[in-house]
């Protein structure tokens, strides 16, 4: 029989900035998204001062209680590498994991003896190692794991580990969880649930098979199994090929220059020509759009367009394309407050006939690897096409951003000899 | 960019060519991939006597045991120290480098971070 866990980190990204930085410990801290705009995670300080999820920084600024907040930008740099170390950790303790997101990992945990204290030695390794508090819920299958994940999350009394592999223990729990808290049941669900009177987990597993499809679609049959404890969502060891890729960003201040919107959007193409190349893929067909942001009393304009291209992984060559598309939607007069790339119909590099390339794939491909190898070396954006940009006024906001303390060497920890 | 990697040769075929070897990847001889490594830079010379120099690099790593005698990173009253620890009295002490500095008990919240299994110094 499967046996799942759901390890994840306690308010990641503040735990990640906490790993170095002791004066941030015990203290109320909460990390702002990109643009530093709201918060994205919190210490549990700072959920105590009644700060939600997603609430605006400026409104944050201005509680009298919230004056002792400590706040850092969004430091992905770090995120990642925290995020690799605990994956790491438990790939060597575990027979199976699988990183569903930067900061939650499943487990295969079938067939270990003393479950609950290899899963406490677990927790400590990670803490010890990758520097991250962590909580485990254990359960049949991938739905009661995270369930219990989220219950030894919210009862301290649990020591972070909550296991409900026994049913009469899931029983008892089902008769008074709301039905939202299970994964996968969100808002609009949920209240279509409600109006039906399900209220419960326990009221959701007495819906007839035909009931639950009609509320929920087909997912509502196979979160209905899981529930019962029936695993119908295996361990995914590789992420699915991708689709697509995209790269669209808020801008710091609303943008309304040709040259700030062309520059923004040279660098989200040199991003997403890093992401293709990274994954030896070539691109066929690029979206290109910008639109402003009514919310701020501006005028509502938005735009895209789409263009079928001769299959690259070059980033001038895909530039060269983007700008022609934004050409074609930029208006004078707007204020844009977002913009991005798109790309679509990904293929693995270099399988294409080449019957009528105008470009030389060759020495496309030396320059690019020459210049993934030196943004590798030295950090992202040190070599980087000029109309990329060199002051960024549309770049991102982060005033209060830390060291990239493991990925730079000119950024790392700093310990004063004592 | 043509690469001559000491094999390739143009006239003579070069004796080296079937062992030749890459050049020496100190990534890999410091273990820096483990998932308990980590890059710390020294601020100071009260190391001075251990040699360990202000501006060098050390490799702590995070899964070492601490033991009396070793250099560690610890993180204690808001601050990251580097320093040697000592067991004494049933409890883990952080001793000075410098001879007139008292020890200071690692107890409450401080943490030993990490201990220290390498350096490097790039300039001599």
């Amino acid at each position: 029989m499967p046996l799942f866990g759901l390890i994840d980190g306690n308010s990641f990204y503040c735990s990640a900035e906490r790993a170095f930085a002791p004066e941030l410990r015990g203290k109320p801290l909460i990390v702002l998204s990109n643009n530093d705009g709201c918060a994205i995670a919190r210490t549990a300080e700072a959920k105590a001062l009644g700060i939600k999820m997603g609430e605006p920084w400026h409104f944050i600024q201005k509680r009298l209680e919230c004056r002792s907040v400590l706040w850092r930008s969004s430091n992905y740099a770090v995120y990642g590498d925290m995020s690799r170390r605990v994956y790491q950790v438990l790939a060597d303790r575990v027979p199976q994991v699988e990183p569903y997101s930067i900061d939650e990992m499943f487990l295969d945990l079938a067939g270990i003896p003393d479950l609950r204290a290899f899963c406490r030695g677990l927790k400590h390794e990670v803490r010890q190692i990758a520097k991250i508090p962590t909580c485990i819920g254990i359960g049949p299958s991938k739905t009661i794991a995270k369930l219990a994940n989220r219950i030894a999350k919210s009862r301290t009394e649990l020591d972070g580990v909550c296991d409900l592999s026994d049913p009469a223990d899931r029983t008892r729990l089902y008769a008074d969880t709301p039905v939202g808290d299970v994964w996968g049941i969100g808002g609009r669900t949920n209240l279509k649930l409600e109006q039906a009177g399900v209220l419960t987990i326990a009221d959701f597993l007495r819906l007839d098979a035909r009931a639950a499809r009609d509320l929920l679609t087909v997912t509502g049959a196979r979160v209905q199994a899981e529930l019962r404890g029936v695993s119908c969502l295996p361990l995914t060891l590789m992420p699915a090929t991708r689709q697509g890729i995209a790269v669209t960003r808020t801008f710091g201040r609303p943008v309304e220059a040709w040259d700030d919107l062309r520059e923004a959007i040279a660098a989200y193409t040199t991003r997403a020509a890093e992401k293709l190349r990274a994954e030896g893929l070539e691109v066929g067909h690029l979206t290109v759009f910008a639109h402003t942001n009514p919310h701020n009393g501006d005028p509502w304009y938005s735009s895209q367009r789409a263009a079928r291209i001769e299959p690259t992984s070059d980033t001038i060559a895909m530039i060269g394309e983007a700008i022609r598309l934004l050409r074609a939607i930029w208006h004078p007069g707007f204020r844009y407050s977002k913009a991005g790339v798109m790309l679509n119909d990904l293929t693995p590099a270099a399988r294409q006939a080449g019957l009528f390339l105008t470009r030389d794939p060759i020495k496309s491909a030396k320059a690019m690897a020459a210049l993934d190898a030196v943004n590798t070396r030295y950090g992202r954006g040190t070599l980087r096409p000029a109309s990329t940009g060199l002051t960024r006024a549309w770049g991102a906001r982060q005033q209060n951003i830390s060291p990239r303390y493991t990925t730079q060497i000119d950024e790392i920890l700093m310990a004063r000899a004592f | 960019m043509a690469t001559y990697t000491g094999g390739n040769t143009t006239g003579f075929v070069s004796p080296a060519s079937d062992s030749l070897e890459g050049s020496i990847d100190l990534a890999e001889v410091l273990d820096l991939r483990r998932p308990s490594r980590y890059p710390v830079r020294v601020a100071g010379d009260a190391l001075a006597p251990r040699g360990i120099l202000s501006g060098d690099i050390l490799i702590a790593d995070a899964a070492t045991p601490p033991a009396h005698g070793r250099i560690a990173i610890v993180m204690i009253a808001g601050e990251v120290l580097v320093a040697q620890l000592a067991y004494r009295k049933a409890q883990w002490w952080l001793r000075s480098g410098t001879a007139h500095t008292a020890a200071i008990p690692i107890d409450g919240d401080a943490e030993i971070w990490a201990i220290i299994t390498g350096l490097v110094r790039t300039k001599v």
